[in-house]
């Protein structure tokens, strides 16, 4: 998977680590992710994944520590603070908080820089945002505090596409979704994919997430321990029994 | 004492306070931010502005501008000091930072200007209003002007603009708002620049009712902590409901009950308030701008 002269590589992370208060909570040798391509980060509790998701950002609820490089179209990332990276097309769907609350849904949709047009690089306006999930459309004069779990995750989503990304990476977005909420989510990110936007997609369903998912990165107390094409490693016994359940092995 | 003239000074010295009040209510409700110091900064604004025109010889209507453009250059430098702790948001150091910088304006304040008192007269202020059983100036009419006009533009750049949309995304979370390409050190720069030009043009419209000392700052800075709480942390219309309100309890009770006693029944009535409501200076309650 090492595509260094790949121009189709939109990420490239390498010796990521990231520790709190001393405790080292992931070390990643390398991670790439081409364009049109969705990787799914799977792994328990704790394994790291949302500490990775964060990693790439460059940020953080807490005050993690983190070392390691990352390059977004060959251009680093990680001498930049995140709003910049942001900028530059990476994006983070956060889990838990992840829209303004005190915000209109309208409100939330809206771009806070001058996007440099680009064409690796698809601009969502919020008429795009509003077709691509016509329930927030339904509901643009709400607050975001009035919506439920599925419509502050299109919102979220819908806010990360309008600042135009290269990445979209997203933090457990089935996370107390209905689950035809979740079909709808996932089959949103299949369509973006197919459009040519880079998707890491950490998630804990395993099950949805193996229906979209082109490579699985399999976590365990913040180490790769296994990686793959969906096809090759759905069967491999540490997903397929410990994930996946014993009826799928 | 005729009620009406109570009345009118009420809702003068209230639009005085809301007016003095605005730049710290728009510091907390989007960095959170107490500034002990802002009394200080009224104070200064005021003395820049005696001496712009004293000194300088410039016109009152320049003045201003003046003592607006060093207000907001030391709420820069006094941003850029604290910058670490705004993002942390340790309310602590910053409380004591602020208390220490209010004391270090008005050291140097006194070095500069002494420690004597000025008159602060303006072509307004010396020119009453014609009417025949009121007492008021122009330069009060002024206050109450200015006071609803900038309350105005205020709730309309912060509701109805796009830069008025990004200081509430940072005001309701600042994370968040990095990670939608906010960059939020020039937001807190910003906020505290407005807040050092705010109490500036307010000392300037405002600092003309009274004479005006370097050691006056500590008043001014309790009245407006009691506006800007009773108001509700960091709500736009509620400090300027907060000041009006205010400024009539302390005229009528200092008309009717004791001249003595006005500030510490304002005390008293804040007091009442923040047990009523114990949450209420909290650093992450959720506060936010509107």
């Amino acid at each position: 998977m090492t595509t260094h002269a790949d121009d189709s590589v939109v990420l490239e992370a390498r010796g990521l680590e990231v520790s709190y208060a001393g405790n080292t909570a992931l070390k990643l040798d390398s991670l790439a992710i081409r364009k049109g391509e969705i990787v799914g980060v799977i792994g328990a509790n704790g394994a790291g994944k949302s500490t990775l998701a964060n990693a790439l950002a460059g940020w953080s609820r807490g005050n993690p520590k983190a070392v390691g490089e990352v390059y977004l179209n060959g251009s680093p990332m990680h001498t930049r603070p995140t709003h910049q990276r942001v900028r530059d097309g990476l994006l983070l769907v956060p889990e838990g908080k992840l829209i303004f609350n005190q915000m209109t849904v309208h409100e939330n949709l809206i771009t806070s820089f001058e996007l440099e047009a680009s064409a690796d690089r698809k601009v969502y306006t919020r008429e795009d945002i509003y077709r691509l999930f016509p329930r927030l459309e339904e509901r643009k004069d709400h607050f975001g505090s009035q919506l439920s779990g599925g419509e502050r995750q299109m919102l979220g989503i819908g806010r990360a596409l309008m600042l135009a990304p290269r990445l979209l990476v997203l933090d457990e977005p089935s996370i107390g979704l209905a689950p035809q909420m979740v079909a709808l989510v996932l089959k949103t990110l299949q369509t973006l994919a197919r459009d040519g936007l880079a998707i890491l997609l950490v998630e804990q369903n395993v099950h949805a997430a193996i229906e979209i998912v082109d490579r699985l990165v399999l976590l365990e107390r913040g180490r790769c321990v296994l990686e793959g094409c969906t096809a090759e490693v759905k069967n491999d016994p540490r997903i397929a029994e410990a994930y996946l359940g014993a009826h799928v092995a | 004492m005729n009620f009406v003239q109570q009345i009118v000074n009420g809702i003068v010295l209230g639009h005085a306070f809301a007016l003095i009040a605005i730049g710290w209510t728009v510091l907390l409700g989007v960095a959170r931010l107490v500034n002990f110091g802002h009394g200080q900064m009224y104070m200064l604004g005021a003395f820049v502005t005696w001496w712009a025109i004293s000194s300088a010889g410039m016109p009152y209507f320049l003045a201003v501008p003046v003592a607006m453009v060093a207000g907001a250059l030391v709420g820069l430098i006094m941003q850029r000091v604290m910058l670490k702790a705004t993002f942390e948001q340790n309310l602590v150091s910053i409380m004591i930072v602020t208390l220490g910088w209010g004391y270090v304006l008005h050291g140097v304040a006194a070095l500069i200007f002494g420690s004597t008192g000025q008159i602060l007269d303006t072509p307004l202020s010396m020119v009453d209003v014609p009417l025949e059983a009121l007492w008021l100036t122009w330069q009060d009419v002024a206050i109450v002007v200015a006071a609803i006009v900038f309350f105005g533009i205020l709730q309309y750049v912060l509701n109805k603009t796009k830069t008025g949309r990004l200081v509430r995304m940072v005001a309701e979370d600042p994370k968040l708002a990095q990670l939608a390409g906010i960059n939020v050190r020039h937001i807190y720069y910003g906020v505290f620049a407005f807040e050092g030009a705010a109490v500036a043009f307010a000392a300037g419209m405002v600092a003309p009712r009274t004479p005006i000392l370097t050691s006056m700052g500590f008043e001014e800075v309790i009245m407006t902590f009691v506006v800007v709480v009773l108001g509700g942390i960091g709500s736009v219309k509620g400090s300027y409901i907060a000041g009006v309100g205010l400024g009539l309890f302390i005229a009528l009770f200092g008309a009717y009950v004791s001249p003595a006693y006005a500030t510490t029944a304002a005390f008293l009535l804040l007091i009442m308030v923040l047990v009523a409501r114990p949450g209420g200076l909290s650093a992450n309650s959720g506060v936010s701008i509107h």
